[in-house]
């Protein structure tokens, strides 16, 4: 995958290039290629030994590479010791020094820099107005909360300044509703201070929330890398597709360049990815794409252009609020799931039979795809 | 809990304490008759003392011999307890955090000599310090007891350091400490309760141990328990059970020490 290709206004903060990292015969990180570029909020999303860690922790340095390079603002990371890459970071159980005060826990890079007194007081004041904790600076991490030690641990991983800030899963510990609290400062704070954040987490509401670019690990290597919206929108491969939420695969073979065949009917495709005529493919549609009219709505409103129409039978519909959705069989005996505004749906019995619409520019076409991407559909 | 205090029956309860109480009067009881009896005017031993007397203490101090035994086994004790913990630390950062082949047999290996009876390790470190003549020197006291304090001071550090996330460490070096100065300042003042309670266990291993003593021991040289051990074989005088007080104190005292620090670390 060629990712620095894109012409960029200035040179990259971070690249990774050809980075590798075996384990004996394990491959952690399979030759990735990235660059992270200078101020953005770049989110290493995966599930647990996709890679997404070891590369953090190689960029960290505390874990060797096997081969490739790092570069930082183009100076080769690979022979600089963890201590002296002045790189931010917030670990995954805050790793705050229980035997020092907040005050000092803050100060801690200060100090090991031997930064003048005033100095460093200044700043540890400063930062921790920052992180709003002003009245606990002389507590002991043992006296705080969960979300009160990930802002000791934010601001001891700012204070020095660093021109990256890496974060690993650094709220899994804590609960729902604190988590949503902290993305949100976090976003605040990134916005604010304009610095590179690395984030990683397996929770992809998370990585949608908070970053600008995501890059997303499957078994060693980065499989999709963008916006959380374009990655959601036009998921590059299957995987992408089942990893981001929700959707609906649907096997069909290919007759033209914008068209296909789903069970002997004719449906038009939008064929970004080029797949050959007469190759077996996978459709994918998002679950919110999907209309579902019934049948004396579908005879009212004329087909519009772009769109596919196909007919099914409802399985089972459930109401969720604000929103509902509706198992449907369709005529090739496979299943899709739709996801609708609650107000715009009709009653739907289970059993009778209805019309499901997609625009075509909203599917996505695949022709290589692995059966435990597929598995993973929304029905 | 399936067997909470609250709800056992009083009859249940009270038993227990009954049961408690005696096993524990087992335990404790022949410690406080020799106190006891240090304190009697019988020469024999003769319990219950018929009048109380501070005699045998004047004997006790009056004698050179069992001042310098005393003397001995604090120097003993104290030295073996610095050298078993400071080979103890690296060992038990190596067993912790080393990744080579055969750690956890070395790991077995360094604990053997819990589980060895001492008496064959006497025999050995006694073969091997006669055939180097070192038998009866501070030299020779020491480095055998240091042999079976290491897995005591090891245990308790390899404890301390199973406990510490690394993480803690790691988060120091990226904020710009060399890992050797993340260790003294991050991971020793952390893992310190392990240290100390390894220092006081290896002092304690060796103030009461006998067996390797009495081989190590010279006329001119020997511990308070091998002192104790030797008078015994003489004669039976109250003055042993003075010696015996002035152990058990001292080793009350560091065990005191050790939950003292116990209770200092549970409180972070």
């Amino acid at each position: 995958m060629s990712l620095q290709t894109n012409s960029m206004t200035q040179s990259p903060l971070v690249c990774l290039r050809e980075l590798n990292k075996e384990y004996g015969k394990f491959t952690a990180v399979d030759h990735i290629n990235l660059d992270i570029k200078k101020g953005e909020f770049l989110t290493f999303l995966g599930s647990s030994g996709s890679g997404k860690s070891t590369t953090l922790s190689m960029i960290a340095g505390f874990e060797t590479p096997t081969s490739g390079e790092i570069l930082l603002n183009d100076a080769s990371l690979i022979h600089i010791p963890s201590h002296k890459r002045g790189i931010g970071m917030v670990f995954q159980h805050y790793s705050l020094f229980p035997h020092m005060t907040v005050r000092d826990n803050i100060g801690f890079p200060l100090d090991i820099r031997k930064v003048a007194k005033d100095e460093r007081d200044q700043k540890v004041d400063e930062i921790l107005k920052l992180v709003q904790l002003e009245a606990f600076a002389d507590r002991r991490p043992s006296m705080l909360s969960g979300g009160q030690k990930q802002r000791v641990a934010i601001a001891r991983a700012l204070v020095y300044e660093p021109e990256i800030l890496l974060m690993d899963e650094p709220l899994g510990a804590l609960d729902k509703k604190l988590r949503e609290e902290l993305q949100d400062e976090l976003r605040l704070l990134h916005k604010r201070l304009g610095i590179t954040i690395v984030y990683v987490t397996h929770d992809q509401d998370e990585a949608m929330r908070l970053s600008e670019r995501i890059a997303i690990f499957k078994e060693g290597e980065i499989v999709g890398l963008g916006t959380g919206k374009d990655l959601y929108r036009k998921p590059p491969n299957a995987f992408v597709a089942s990893f981001l939420g929700n959707s609906n695969f649907l096997k069909v073979s290919v007759t033209g360049s914008a068209s296909a065949m789903l069970n002997k009917q004719h449906i038009e495709v939008e064929n970004v990815h080029e797949v050959p005529i007469d190759q077996k493919a996978v459709l994918m549609i998002r679950p919110e794409n999907l209309h579902i009219l019934t049948p004396e709505q579908a005879e009212k409103e004329p087909l519009m252009a772009g769109f596919n129409q196909l007919s099914g039978t409802v399985n089972e519909s459930v109401f969720l609020g604000e929103s509902l959705t509706c198992s449907i069989t369709i005529p090739s005996g496979e299943k899709v799931v739709s996801k609708n505004i609650a107000t715009e749906q009709p009653d739907l019995a289970p059993g009778s039979t209805v019309f499901i619409r997609w625009n075509s520019k909203l599917s996505s076409l695949y022709s290589k795809w692995e059966q435990s991407d597929i598995n993973k559909n929304a029905a | 809990m399936l067997l909470s205090h609250g709800s056992l029956g009083w009859k249940l309860k009270s038993s227990l304490y009954v049961i408690t109480g005696v096993i524990a009067a087992f335990l404790a009881l022949p410690i406080f008759f020799i106190m006891a009896l240090s304190f009697g005017s019988s020469q024999w031993l003769v319990f219950p003392p018929p009048s109380w007397t501070l005699k045998w203490y004047e004997r006790f101090f009056d004698n050179p011999q069992w001042i310098e035994s005393a003397w001995t086994s604090l120097q003993v004790a104290s030295l073996t307890s610095i050298i078993a913990t400071l080979l103890a630390i690296p060992a038990s950062f190596a067993l912790v955090r080393g990744k080579f082949r055969g750690r956890d047999y070395l790991y077995t290996f360094f604990t053997l000599p819990m589980v060895v009876p001492v008496v064959i390790i006497a025999v050995a470190v006694y073969g091997t310090f006669l055939n180097l003549g070192l038998t009866g020197t501070l030299f020779a006291f020491v480095t055998s007891h240091v042999i079976i304090a290491l897995p005591f001071a090891i245990i308790s550090i390899i404890n301390s350091l199973r406990l510490f996330d690394k993480s803690i460490e790691d988060a120091a070096v990226i904020c710009g400490a060399h890992r050797i100065q993340a260790i003294l300042k991050v991971t020793f003042p952390v893992i310190k309760p392990g240290v100390i309670s390894a220092a006081l266990f290896s002092f304690l291993v060796s103030w009461d141990e006998v067996v390797i003593s009495v081989m190590m021991a010279s006329p001119n040289l020997q511990t308070l328990p091998v002192k104790m051990w030797s008078t015994l074989r003489q004669d039976l005088t109250p003055v042993i059970a003075v010696a015996s007080t002035l152990l058990i104190l001292l080793s009350l005292f560091i065990m005191i020490i050790a939950s003292f620090v116990r209770k200092q670390s549970n409180h972070r």
